[in-house]
């Protein structure tokens, strides 16, 4: 194209610049600026009380990140967290998916009663849980009655369950989504699949795994990429329940709570900076090798 | 014969099991709600005491104490001005350039598709501390502005709009074009009211996003005439156990309310919504 039929083109067509401008320009502003800020705050020791002091650290803040092993604890407990979560919602939102297509009433009445806790916020549903599953609360009342533990637990301070504890309450309030999501999946597959596989003599057992989950590939992949992204990212749960060191064994502190913590509390602009790139990548990175492994069948 | 009906009989009960099983998670989802309502009508002592009973008396204590502790009025002014902002910007802006995208094939166009796509990706968390810094050095921390003009476009939604503007015949538009009828014009009268449910979509996800999120309110707004609903809930958490036990159910009644119930009038917009977002 010469340059004057593209001018032509671009006085033509001139009303899609105007139109994708406000998103253009917000965009430079609030989202190409503050990436190449953050990059430049990496070599900085750089604080608000004192923004003259603004120190050049080169390396320095990538060093220390690499190095700081609360980071890595940070890391470890997020996905601690998230593998259980991950396994528990999906485990219910298609054992919920899979019987709300066996029933033919009230299944729109389940349905919006499942999504509920989705749109209540985050703040709610921790006030909520931590009332429930407080020592003393109603949920570890009943597991006293029943006998399944023998005295009251107080899970925030307890090493190995302040995640898996969350992970339940976060279960709660996410599932109905799953359940949606994967029930359009099912109700996708053609039933022609199922009864011919069911001639050749495949059990239920064989048809769920060779049939359904290899059909809802593109349903689980989505989920798994959302929970990679909007999982690892976890902040308020954990900021509400915990100091900002996430209790006293650092068991739930989180990267994006001890990130906070860097900015906020130590007043470490530029450290924080540096560990939300570090934490960016690894999430792109995990990102990434979902795409890689489970993109298969995506249409 | 036999064999039909014994058939027949082990659907059924397999039915019956689904139905219970069913109830049984619908059970575990609306206690915590009833939970709240029955402990937000209950004198405090009890409220300690027997958390799990009904209320002895109903009184109204929590609900007087929240009026007159937390600025009910302003905190509601507060987020959903907020949300309604944040909501329209999206829609037009979005609107505007998923239409741009879609259906004016302006030179560059592509490019700056592949870009937009990319950035989708990148996580949040990388611009936190960043925007905040540039925020502040612009004088705009505390204020709602710091929230309202970022939070102005979405690439998400941007994203989403463009796939379902993409469906609309080109051809409509093209003959549009040679009746003389200008861009603003075909986005108005052909793309806006075509792509209502996408819109729906868009506008149900900003305005509950906005409207539940406590981390920007958290950093953006951290001053009491600013708060939003769900900063001035989050005064009532305490590490005291007991403390605050008449007001904290009441608040979270009434911050709760208005979003289940908007979810119950739109219930299949909602649902809509959540199950279209997926990737192309």
């Amino acid at each position: 194209m010469t340059a004057r039929a593209l001018i032509k083109q671009m006085t033509r067509y001139r009303w899609g610049y105007a139109f994708v401008a406000p998103w253009v320009l917000l965009y430079l502003a609030f989202g190409i600026y503050p990436l190449f800020l953050s990059f430049y705050l990496t070599f900085f020791n750089y604080n608000f009380i004192n923004p003259a002091d603004q120190a050049f650290v080169g390396l320095g803040n990538w060093v220390a990140g690499l190095g700081d092993p609360l980071f890595w604890h940070s890391m470890f407990n997020i996905l601690y967290n998230q593998v259980i979560f991950i396994g528990l919602t999906l485990v219910i939102g298609l054992g919920i998916a899979l019987l709300l297509q066996a029933i033919t009433q009230f299944g729109r009445l389940f349905r919006t009663i499942y999504f509920i806790p989705t749109v209540v916020s985050i703040v709610v549903v921790m006030l909520i849980g931590n009332y429930l599953v407080a020592p003393g609360g109603p949920l570890q009342g009943y597991l006293l009655q029943l006998g399944l533990i023998g005295k009251p637990i107080f899970w925030k301070s307890e090493l190995w369950l302040s995640m898996p504890v969350l992970a339940l309450i976060n279960t709660w309030k996410w599932f109905g989504i799953e359940t949606v999501i994967l029930l359009a999946g099912l109700l996708a597959i053609d039933p022609q699949l199922h009864e011919a596989a069911a001639i050749d003599g495949a059990n239920a057992w064989q048809r769920f795994w060779k049939i359904t989950v290899p059909m809802l590939n593109p349903q689980i992949f989505f989920i798994l990429v959302m929970n990679g992204i909007n999982g690892l990212q976890m902040f308020v749960e954990v900021y509400m329940n915990f100091d900002l060191y996430g209790g006293i064994y650092n068991q739930a502190l989180t990267p994006v709570l001890y990130i906070y913590a860097q900015a906020f509390d130590k007043s470490n602009m530029g450290y924080a900076s540096t560990l939300g790139l570090i934490l960016a990548v690894m999430i792109a990175i995990i990102t990434a090798a979902q795409f890689r492994f489970g993109q298969r069948d995506v249409e | 014969m036999s064999n039909t009906s014994v058939r027949r009989r082990r659907i059924r009960w397999g039915r019956v099991v689904a139905y219970v099983l069913l109830l049984l998670g619908a059970v575990v989802v609306i206690y915590p709600f009833f939970y709240i309502l029955m402990n937000s009508f209950k004198p405090g002592p009890e409220i300690l005491h027997n958390p799990t009973r009904l209320p002895s008396h109903w009184v109204t204590t929590g609900y007087r104490l929240i009026w007159s502790q937390l600025n009910l009025p302003r905190l509601f002014a507060n987020s959903l001005f907020l949300a309604i902002s944040i909501t329209v910007l999206n829609v037009v802006l979005d609107g505007f350039a998923a239409y741009a995208l879609a259906k004016i094939p302006f030179p560059g166009r592509e490019p700056l598709f592949a870009i937009m796509l990319g950035t989708m990706m990148i996580p949040s968390i990388l611009f936190l501390i960043p925007t905040y810094v540039f925020l502040y050095r612009l004088g705009w921390v505390p204020g709602f502005k710091a929230l309202i003009i970022p939070g102005a476009v979405s690439v998400y939604s941007i994203f989403l709009l463009r796939q379902f503007i993409r469906q609309i015949p080109t051809e409509l538009v093209e003959a549009a074009r040679l009746d003389g009828a200008s861009e603003l014009g075909i986005f108005l009268r052909i793309i806006l009211p075509m792509s209502r449910p996408a819109l729906g979509t868009v506008a149900i996800l900003t305005f509950m996003g906005s409207w539940n999120d406590f981390f920007g309110p958290l950093l953006y707004l951290n001053k009491p005439e600013l708060w939003t609903v769900q900063l001035g809930l989050y005064q009532f958490q305490t590490t005291v156990p007991g403390e605050n036990a008449e007001q904290i159910w009441a608040a979270i009644a009434v911050i709760t309310a208005p979003l289940v119930l908007l979810f119950f009038l739109l219930q299949d917009q909602f649902m809509a919504a959540f199950a279209n977002v997926r990737f192309k």
